[in-house]
């Protein structure tokens, strides 16, 4: 005998699946790029709401799950713009951190390196930002960045180089 | 020996250089020292930069579920509006009392424009001394008592080539017109004398 279930619980019960399977890799993906926390968390809503307002692009996971990826780059990059740059925050403002497992002294160490790449990234306009992020730190090809940033490989590699020109030089005149 | 630019090189050390590019670079770089070095640096740069991976610790559960409660009050917050909005029109555009003023304003524009287009109607000047100067579909016509004296238009003109009459205060009037062939304007004045 077969189950019936009736649309709209079907929906939501996707819906809710999608919604778990996605949310850290998202929520870590645009923290990379605004590294901040709370504003990391309103994107990331942000991203999931934009995406499951267009139920029809659910239907097949894997594209959702790239569509998503794609929505929520989009998402941050336009957050960077409206905001003028990324905020990074200290390691201790973030809510209740969990600091059990690090020593002080680690903690002062991992703040400040962090403070250290926030202002080079302060150098790259958001493309950029989010073409280092996507290609330097989540190691992925240049073609999905390009696809990412909706733009050409051509372009990408363009804003990947000049990302890390910039970076490279802020480290050179940091060391001085 | 020409140096690959630093965006090259920039791009040679995550691997992101097309095949002959990265061929060339390569090839460059066995004999380079410079750009060699150069190639290291950009690599250190990227190692120093995956550090940016690394995220806070934080109590994702608490997190998540913050965000999912968030996601699905936005979601019904989306659904709601939806459902509450009106369109903006929900009547045919052109309906009953719409369509008659639709239709009555393109007709009296069309009529208007009909009546813009006339040719000017036959115009009359009459001088002190009963002498008649009269604009007619042919040319300028001077009558008194029984008698007629006609200017009249060129043959070839036919009825779109407008012919402009103004008729003077003083009991003349005036013939405009333009050749169609050659284009002068030609103006004839008659005057009632």
């Amino acid at each position: 005998m077969s189950e019936v279930t009736e649309p709209g619980l079907e929906l939501a019960d996707r819906q809710n699946r999608f919604v778990s399977d996605n949310l850290r890799r998202i929520f870590v993906q645009i923290y990379r790029i605004v590294g901040n926390v709370a504003d990391a968390q309103d994107l990331t809503q942000e991203a999931f709401i934009k995406a499951l307002q267009h139920q029809e692009q659910l239907k097949d996971e894997q594209k959702a799950a790239h569509w998503l990826s794609r929505i929520a780059t989009n998402t941050a990059i336009d957050f960077l713009r409206r905001n003028g740059r990324a905020s990074f925050c200290e390691i201790e403002d973030a809510p209740e951190v969990h600091g059990g497992s690090e020593s002080p002294e680690q903690l002062l160490l991992r703040s400040e390196q962090r403070n250290y790449l926030e202002d080079g990234l302060r150098l790259l306009s958001p493309r950029e930002r989010a073409a280092l992020i996507l290609r330097d730190v989540e190691g992925l090809p240049a073609e999905e960045v390009a696809e990412r940033l909706n733009c050409s490989k051509a372009t990408v590699r363009s804003h990947i180089a000049n990302a890390r020109i910039k970076f490279r030089r802020y480290m050179e005149r940091r060391k001085r | 020996m020409k140096h690959p630019s630093q965006a090259t090189l920039a791009l040679q050390a995550g691997g992101d250089l097309g095949f002959l590019a990265r061929w060339r670079t390569q090839h460059h770089l066995r004999s380079c020292e410079r750009c060699r070095a150069e190639v290291e640096a950009f690599a250190t740069a990227r190692r120093i930069a995956s550090d940016l991976a690394e995220i806070p610790e934080l109590p994702w559960n608490r997190l998540a579920a913050e965000m999912k409660a968030n996601i699905h009050l936005g979601l019904s917050a989306g659904e709601c509006v939806r459902h509450g909005e009106r369109p903006v029109r929900e009547t045919p555009l052109f309906a009953g009392a719409r369509a008659i003023v639709a239709v009555a304003g393109i007709a009296a524009l069309l009529v208007t424009g009909i009546v813009l287009e006339r040719p000017a109607p036959v115009t009359t000047a009459v001088a002190d001394d009963g002498m008649v100067v009269q604009a007619t579909s042919r040319g300028i016509q001077v009558r008194k008592g029984g008698q007629e004296l006609r200017l009249n238009n060129p043959n070839e003109l036919t009825p779109k080539d407008t012919v402009l009459y103004a008729p003077d205060a003083q009991g003349s009037m005036r013939a405009r017109y333009v050749d169609p062939e050659s284009g002068y304007v030609t103006i004839n004045n008659v005057y009632a004398e």
